[in-house]
Parts: C-alpha cells; structure tokens; sequence
C-alpha cells in the first residue's frame, strides 16, 4: 500500500515505539545482571543510571573481569554449573533441531506429495501428539529411558527435543512442500529420476527457507524446554532453563546471578535466528500462501 | 528404458509413503503413543507411597476428577487464561504484524528485536515478571502506581481479581511476537493484485483489511490459534513461577494441578487422570475448531 | 603482628575496599603490608576464562585447610573405593552450595571417589527422590532430606547410625553422634524410631531486628507475643511506609505460608494436629494466633502475600522492615555491603516467648509445638544405592565438625548442627558486623534450636498439607475470600481429615 511520506513516518514512529516496549523487559533483565544487589531493589527503580557490577557475570561463568570475590559461596555451587551448561544447551538444541528436521523433512514430502487413506487423521494424530500436558509424558519418558540407559545422555536429551518438535515441524514443513508446484515432481520422475533424487536435488533446495524457518522454531522449543530436560537427566548435563533454576536458593533468589545467565542465553540463540533470519521471513511467506 | 521398468521401482520402493513415514512413525509410537497408553494404565492405578508401588484402584481416579472441585475450578482458570490469551495475542499480533510488514528502512532489524522474546525460557521469563510486578520493588508496580492505576493495597499478583491478568501480561508478551512473525510472513505471501484493485476502486484500508486481507489470512491464522491455543491450555511454567496457583486457587490451572499431584504430592494416577482429561479437551477443542474452520491437512 | 589479628585487620580492609571506601592500590598495599601479595588475595586480573584463583574470604581469611588427621583417614580407608562415583541430589543451601563449590575437590582429591551434586529448588528435590524410589533404580546414593519428608522416605535408608556400627573400618574416628545437637536428632533426623539421617543443616526461625531503630523509637526486644506485635505497632506508626512493623513469607500456595502460620499458631498454644491426629488449628488458640497474625500482618508491607522468604528477605535487606520472625539463614546476607541496605544494622535475638506452648503428647503425628519453627534437613544413604560404602563416607565428611567449621566460615550462614563447630574459634573469628558470612547470630540460632524450635509433624501426607492444602486455604483467606478465620481454619480443618484419614 501507498502512504504518504508524513505516514511513512508515522508508522516508523509507532513500531518502534511497540518494538521498544516489547524489548523493554529485556533491557531491565540485563540491568538486573550488571547492577549491584542492592541496586536491584531500590524504590524507584532504576532504569538507566546505577551502580553497576560485574560481579554475577564472574560468578555465573567462573572468569574474572577484574573485581575478583575471592572464596565466597555461590547460589548453585558456582561455575562447575554454568559454561558447560551454556555449551550442553547449543549441542542439545542443534542435534535435536537437526534430527526432527531431518526425519520430518521425509515425512512431510511424503505428507505432501503422496496421497493415502486416512491422511487427514494421520496429520491430525501427528499435531494431537503435541497435546499432552508435558507432565504426563515425563514420567513413562523416565521408566522407559532407564530400561533404555538412556537417562542422564545427550542422546536421550535430543530425542525427546526432536519428538517434542515433531508436530510442529512436520505440518509447518508439509506446508512448504505444498507450495512447491508437484508438475517440478512428476516432470523428473518421467524423466527417470528416483523418488528420492527428486527430493533431494529438486525439491529440498526450493524448501530451502521453509526448512530454515522450521528449525528456527524447532531450535527455541528446544533452548527454552525446561521439564523434560529436568525429568531425564541428573548430573551429567543440563540445560539453562533447568540450571538458571538454581538460582532460587534457600536464602532467596539470586537475581543477578540469573539475569546474567539469562542474558547470556539469549545470545547464541540470537546468533542462530540472525543466521537464519532472512529464511525465516522467506519460508514462513512461501508456507502460508497455500490454500 | 521402458516406462514399464522406471515405473517398478517407483511403486515398490519410493512411492509408497511408508518408508518415508517410517523414520517419524517409529519414533511417534515409542515416544508419544506409549506415553497415552502407560498414562491410561496410570489412571486406573494408584502410587501407595509405603509400598512404593502402584496399586490398581479400579475407576477412583475418574470418579474423584468428576468429583473434585479443585478440578473443576482449575479447568475454569485454564480455559478463561487460553481463552483470554489467544484472543489478545491474535488480535495484538495481526495490529503489530499489519504495523510492520514493511520494506522500510530498519524494520527487518526491529522484527529480529520482536523475536528476542521467544528465545528467553518460559521459567526465566516468569521470573522476570515475577520481578517487574513485585508488590515492592516492581518496576510495573511502581509505574502504575505512579500513574494512579493502581494502589499500594492490591499487589498485582497476590489480588484475587488481578492475578492472572500478571499472568496474562508474562504471556502476552512473550508469545505475542510469536503470532507476529506467523502474520508477518502470510501477509507477504498474499498477491498484491486483488490489493491494488481495491485501491483504485478506492476502498478504504479497514474495508481492504476485513474484506481482502482477513479472509484471506484465514489458513494462517487458523494454524497459528491451533498451535498456540494447544499450547496455552497446557500452560505452567508462569503460573508455577508467578503465582503457585495462588492467592487461593485463583491462577491455578490444569497443568499445574497435574505437575503437583503427580510431582509434590506422589499421586502418579490422579495426575495422569487430570493429564489425559486435558488432552482430551484439547482433542476435542482441536477437532471441533478443524471442523468449524475447515482446515484441510 | 599475631594472626588473629591480622585476620581481623585483613576483614577490615577487604570490607572497606568491598563497601569502596578504599581504593584497589590503597587496599593492596594495606595487603602487602599483611604479607599477602596481590596474587595470593585473588586481585590480579586471573586468565580469562580460567578458573577463580583467589584464596580468602571476604569475610575473614579462612584458608581451606582441612584436618589433616581426617583426611589422611579418608584416603587409607577410601582406598578400596576410588574411581567409584557417588550422586547427590541436594537444595541450594549454602552447605551444598560450600560443597559443591571449595569443599568437595578436597574429599575427591583425598578419596579417589567422583563426587557429582545436583542442586535444585527444593520441589524439584523432591521430584528426583521420588522418582528415584519409586524406579528403585539408585541414581543417588545420597538423599537431601528435608524434615517434612522425612515418614515418606524413612523405607529408602539406611540407618547411619546402624551403618556406623556394622562397619567399624569405615566409621570415622571421632565422629561423635552425641556433637549433634540433641532438638536437632529428634527433630529432623528420627522418624519412628529410625534415624532416618544426619542432621545436615538447620535454617531455624529466629527473632531479627533493626537495632537503629528499636534505639531511635527507644524499643526494647520483645520478650512475648505482645511486645513483638506492640513493637511492630510503634514502628509503623512511627516510621510507616517507609519502615514498616514487620514482614512476612505470606504467598498463597506457598510452603513458606504455612511455615509463618506456624510459628504463631505454636506460639499461641495451638498446634496442627490433636492426640487424636485431627486437625486442631481451628480450635480457641488457633483462632487466638490468626487473629494476632492479622493484627500482626497490618504492620507488613502489603507485598508480602505475594512473597516467599525471597520477597520477605529482600524487604528487610532494603530497609523497609523494622523487625522479622523469621529464617536465621538470611542474617549473613543481610550484613553484605553489596546485597543489604542494612548491613551491621541488625541484631539477632531469640524468639518472643509462647502464651502458652503444648507439649508433645498434646499434639499428633510427634509434632514439637516451638516458636522458633525449624526447616532442618538431613543427609541420608540410600537404600538403593550401589556404592552405599563411599556414600557414607562422604556423608561422615559432609557432616563431620571441621567440614561444618569451613562450611559455616565460607560465608553459608546456615545454624551447624553440632555443638563443636558453634565453639570453634574459626567460625568465633566471623562474628562481625558488617561482613557477608557473619556468624555474629549463631548464638541466638543454638540457643533457639537448644529450648525453642518447633517441628513439624511427620507424616505421609504432609507434603501435601504443607505445600497444598494449608496455604492454598491460608491464602485464600488472606486475599478476603473467607469472612472469618474460624470459616478459613474449619475449611483446612475439614480437607486435611480427609486426607488424612485418606
């Protein structure tokens, strides 16, 4: 649509006002994990000037930035948690992303590209695999991964992710294939081609940003999962939402600390939407136009 | 080559959907129909805490579910809050995602800004709210206390009536750029010829919007209420954080209830009773709103 | 120079330098004076990304020095045992988190044995244990329990003191049941005759209040009910809203509720269950206490229905409480510089005195009617386990007297549970003002654990009643959705006979 340049502006004026109070809490959180404790709480709060510190980033991640603590007691036994725990959160959320795309690409091609009986109910029993209250799922998930070995493993961790994402992944993907005209199909198959060479050198580069857009997705369900990962492991890894948890202590919650992780956390997440970004926009817009 | 020769392989091995299916159909039954199945099973047995074993109990559980007012309120709580929820956050989302489909300078950076709140984790971001709308120290407090909204006697997350309006906030905020981006992304997808008609013929932008665009919106939005509707009426992390179900029961839902019977309280079948009770409310929401909207797989 | 006194003067400085009265070249030099170069206190930009190098305390120059005979006695016994690795599933308390953090590397170094710590919020705690007992699978060899559980998991143990007898090669040397405070093993250690752990740590509530100013307003320390609540009166008149009476853990649906609930429910003559293991709190005294708690609760900010112990922590750490009834445990926190807006302000005291105070044979379920209400937990071997042997050595570690001493030192602040450590002149040397980790308060908490802590009743049910059912009603009230206390204590009193009686 046409506007005017007074409009033009306008407009750009009202959404970054919304953009901005959206991003608000945000910029508090990460305030929160460069103030001084006592500076968190005080009456009226403060936004923009206050003692700052970087104290919780030194406690979360075990580095010094030049204002060393010395030997004090840390809410969640200190930095043995925290790194690691960044790292074992990037490993769990590719390879989960990275399997339920994979498995869910071939599904949904052949969602989309061959015709059976009940199809229809088949889709739907793929999305009513979503509505499960998670807390009805953990505990069989629990026995079955102990018969398995499976508690406590990384490998265990990415399944679940990938089954978790699997409804949403499957008929956002269908979607996608959907759009791709089946004429580009069926003219390579003539041609002699295989099924699955038409898949992979046809149809899967034009999915391309559909697929992007999927793992976006897929990936945020997985960084930001908190039962599951709660439910199935013990010591051997965990995730920032399961550890930011440990902050809330006996003795009250440490804030800062757990600002600063999750400002931390927010980063790589970041870094992998900002790679995808451009897809992402791309491949929602092919999805959608299906009718 | 004969036709006859390229067709027999495409039959037998890559065209029938099995194969292809086969990856996602394994790992569905092992993963999500085995869960239904032991939760089923679960209902109708009991965890005796001294024994440490489940002991069946016939259909207690179901009775007790019918019976049990806890139930029946938290089911309120949790339809209101999903209710509430989809209808702001389909309406706000399609206001932001009209308000910033544009090709203008700088708003492919204020979408990304947008998605920054989806990667937080629902539990960080309950307490952050938790944080904000403190009675005491809350920035959101203070501001609408400043602005005479609201008074030093009605802690927003500890007044009845006020609650899960905190709660709502925490959602709204976060998931809202969800719808966003969903809306976003379909506008584009919309052609542009039906829009430049309509311009000629002088219409004006509501009557562009609810006859040309919300029509054909439809799909979208139907797909994205169905994903965050599933979503919301399962809804815990902010309530567990925020509130715990409080004051009284007044933000208490379903999966919370769920998480603190089969969790807190070790009463593994009555959890899965009120766990397969919410799936099939859901089941049957989700089967009514595909049928009322047509949605086609 | 003698040593104590350079600790002292060490304290000082640090506190200074922390509080930023002190410049860094300034407070390096004081240090170096001290003998301490800038690399032994940590001050020297340490690698980046590299572990914390520093090597004192803010509080006071505690050094990790453990026992030497102890661990020269670990490593001979711990022998047949190395490479095993042992699990422990544990609160964020500050004894888990000391351990977990600068104690645990000395037990593996000297053992051989791979400690792992989970740390977790007490009700995901609880959900571990649970599914670890039920699954009967020995994931954790080591169970953090807290009181409340203690009939629940009393099947799943074993008996420390029984393992401590049947093998007398593993049994520490010196490791002394009877240091144990004696409230403290009847408390949270013994359930139905079994000693179920040992007494790990010991948040205990005790009296708290800002010495500023009880002597600005010339206020004594209370001594009964009364007096606190005639104390909170005059603060808030006198200061309110800036400085209200007092404050509370007062969130609906919240353990902390129930905790508030009853320290004045015991305080009041009341208590939760009958003889007859009916509820009771809806009887004359338990309607005397929530009457005074409503009186009391004008005096609170009105924030506090909505806070957990977080909330009621901070609100006095930022000043606006005048006095507390509460979690001794926030008292070091409450002197740093940097977290508290009253650090060297408060002073501990006993709890004010009961009206009138049953006894245990008036109450069911062995519940201990006490002002000061206790949150103890203690450490236990599981049943299941596959290592029990190096679990019970590292629980002999984790509670033996010179852990505790480094545990309490470390700036935890949680009471220890043995009369020694109470006595030992290294936590002594902590008893400073001003300085995160103070222990200037533990001779309140012993007193307090010694002749007036209350204990919750043991039973089954209890954590749903604790956690559920007692809160939910509480706060339901709270938030003006009962017309009287006597309507809200009949509702509990009804849905916790059911539950009971099952």
């Amino acid at each position: 649509m046409l506007l005017s340049p007074g409009q033009r502006i306008l407009r750009a004026v009202a959404a970054w006002a919304v953009v901005m109070l959206f991003a608000f809490p945000i910029y508090y959180w990460v305030t929160v994990s460069i103030k001084l404790d006592r500076e968190i709480f005080s009456i009226p709060p403060k936004v923009f000037s206050f003692e700052t510190s970087a104290k919780s980033y030194e406690e979360v991640f075990g580095i010094s930035l030049g204002f060393e603590q010395g030997l004090s007691v840390l809410p969640g036994g200190g930095d043995f948690y925290m790194t690691p725990r960044l790292w074992d959160s990037i490993v769990i959320a590719v390879c989960s992303t990275a399997l339920a795309i994979v498995i869910a690409t071939l599904a949904a091609y052949a969602l989309s590209r061959m015709r059976f009986r009940g199809q229809h109910h088949f889709v739907f029993w793929i999305l009513s695999t979503r509505m499960m209250p998670p807390v009805a799922v953990a505990i069989p998930m629990f026995f079955i991964y102990r018969d398995f070995g499976l508690l406590d493993t990384y490998h265990g961790v990415i399944l679940i992710h990938a089954l978790m994402n699997m409804p949403l992944a499957v008929l956002l993907l269908k979607s996608f294939f959907d759009d791709i005209p089946k004429e580009i199909d069926e003219a390579a198959l003539i041609d002699g081609a295989s099924r699955f060479l038409v898949f992979r050198k046809l149809v899967l580069p034009m999915a391309m940003g559909g697929i992007a857009a999927t793992a976006v997705l897929c990936f945020i369900f997985s960084w930001t999962e908190f039962l599951f990962v709660l439910t199935l492991t013990q010591t051997g890894l965990k995730t920032v939402p399961v550890v930011s948890s440990t902050f809330v202590t006996s003795t009250g919650t440490a804030w800062g600390n757990m600002a600063a992780l999750g400002t931390a956390a927010i980063l790589p997440a970041f870094i992998f939407i900002l790679l995808v970004q451009k897809n992402l926009v791309r491949g929602l817009t092919l999805g959608s136009v299906k009718q | 080559m004969t036709r006859s020769l390229i067709r027999a392989p495409r039959f037998m091995i890559a065209d029938h959907p099995l194969p292809w299916l086969l990856p996602l159909i394994v790992i569905l039954v092992v993963f999500a129909l085995y869960p239904f199945f032991y939760n089923i099973f679960l209902s109708f047995h009991e965890f005796a805490p001294r024994k440490r074993e489940l002991v069946p109990v016939g259909f207690d559980n179901w009775v007790q579910l019918f019976g049990d007012p806890r139930m029946w309120n938290a089911f309120s709580v949790t339809l209101l809050y999903t209710g509430i929820c989809l209808v702001i956050q389909v309406v706000l989302g399609m206001a932001i995602a009209l308000l910033i489909d544009s090709d203008d300078p700088g708003f492919g950076f204020l979408r990304g800004v947008l998605t920054l709140t989806l990667v937080i984790p629902p539990a960080i971001t309950g307490m952050m709210f938790l944080l904000m709308q403190d009675a005491q120290f809350g920035i959101i407090t203070w501001t609408l206390q400043s602005l005479g909204l609201l008074t030093q006697a009605t802690p927003i997350l500890a007044t009845p009536s006020l609650a899960l309006w905190g709660v709502i906030v925490a959602d709204v905020w976060q998931w809202t750029p969800f719808m966003v981006l969903i809306f976003v992304a379909g506008l584009r997808s919309l052609p542009r010829d039906p829009f430049e008609s309509a311009m000629i013929d002088g219409a004006s932008s509501w009557q562009v919007f609810r006859r040309l665009t919300l029509p054909m919106m439809g799909k979208v939005i139907a797909i994205a209420v169905l994903i965050r509707g599933i979503d919301l009426f399962r809804m815990f992390d902010y309530v567990f954080v925020m509130t715990s179900g409080g004051p009284g029961t007044s933000t208490y839902t379903l999966s919370l209830y769920a998480w603190e019977q089969t969790f807190s309280f070790i009463k593994w079948g009555y959890g899965a009773t009120l766990s397969l009770f919410a799936l099939f409310v859901i089941l049957i929401a989700a089967n009514l709103f595909v049928a009322v909207f047509k949605v086609r797989w | 120079m003698r040593e104590s006194d350079r600790k002292l003067y060490l304290a000082s400085v640090t506190d200074r330098y922390v509080r930023g009265d002190l410049s860094r070249r300034k407070f390096l030099r004081a240090a170096s004076k001290l003998g301490l170069g800038a690399g032994a206190l940590g001050l020297t930009a340490t690698m980046p990304f590299g572990f914390r190098g520093g090597v004192f305390n803010t509080a006071a120059a505690a050094e990790i020095v453990p026992d030497a005979d102890m661990m020269a006695w670990l490593k001979d016994v711990a022998k047949p045992f190395a490479g095993q690795t042992i699990r422990l599933a544990t609160e964020s308390t500050p004894p888990s988190n000391a351990i977990n953090e600068h104690l645990k590397p000395f037990f593996e170094e000297a053992t051989g044995i791979n400690v792992e710590i989970e740390v977790l919020p007490l009700e995901q705690v609880l959900q571990k244990l649970t599914l670890d007992v039920a699954s009967g699978l020995g994931t954790y060899d080591l169970y953090y329990l807290d009181q409340s559980w203690m009939a629940s998991f009393s099947g799943d143990v074993l008996d420390p003191r029984e393992k401590y007898a049947a093998k007398p090669d593993l049994a520490m040397p010196n490791y002394n049941f009877d240091d144990f405070l004696g409230p403290l093993v009847d408390g949270i250690s013994m359930y139905d005759g079994i000693m179920v752990g040992v007494p790990y740590d010991i948040p205990i509530f005790i009296y708290m209040y800002r010495k500023d100013v009880y002597d600005e307003l010339g206020l004594k320390v209370a001594t009964t009910m009364d007096e606190f609540l005639a104390n909170a009166q005059a603060i808030q008149k006198a200061k309110g809203p800036d400085i209200y009476g007092t404050t509370g853990q007062m969130k609906s649906g919240h353990y902390s509720l129930e905790c508030d609930w009853t320290a004045w429910l015991w305080g009041h003559g009341g208590s939760i269950f009958g003889p007859d293991q009916k509820f009771s709190g809806n009887d004359a005294e338990g309607l005397e206490a929530m009457d005074y708690w409503v009186k009391l609760k004008e005096n609170m900010p009105p924030g506090v229905t909505s806070w957990t112990w977080d909330g009621q922590g901070q609100s006095v750490a930022q000043g606006i409480a005048g006095q507390v009834l509460s979690w001794g445990e926030f008292f070091p926190s409450w002197d740093n510089p940097d977290a508290s807006q009253v650090s060297g302000l408060m002073e501990a005291a006993i709890p004010p005195a009961p009206k009138a105070l049953r006894t245990v044979e008036q109450t069911g379920f062995g519940e201990i009617p006490g002002v000061g209400h206790q949150g103890g937990s203690s450490l236990a071997v599981s049943k299941y386990s596959k290592s029990p042997d190096a679990a019970w050595l590292f629980a002999q570690w984790a509670t033996s007297a010179d852990t505790q001493v480094f545990i309490t030192t470390l700036g935890g602040g949680t009471g220890p549970t043995r009369t020694s450590v109470y006595d030992d002149a290294r936590v002594k040397a902590n008893a400073k003002p001003g300085i995160p980790g103070t222990t200037r308060h533990l001779n309140v908490v012993r007193e307090t654990i010694d002749n007036y802590m209350g204990s919750e009743p043991d039973l089954p049910e209890w954590a749903e009643l604790a956690n559920d059912t007692i809160p939910v009603e509480l706060g339901r009230f709270f938030a003006g959705e009962y017309d009287s206390a006597k309507a809200a204590m009949d509702s509990i009193a009804e849905k916790t006979n059911k539950i009971v009686s099952g």
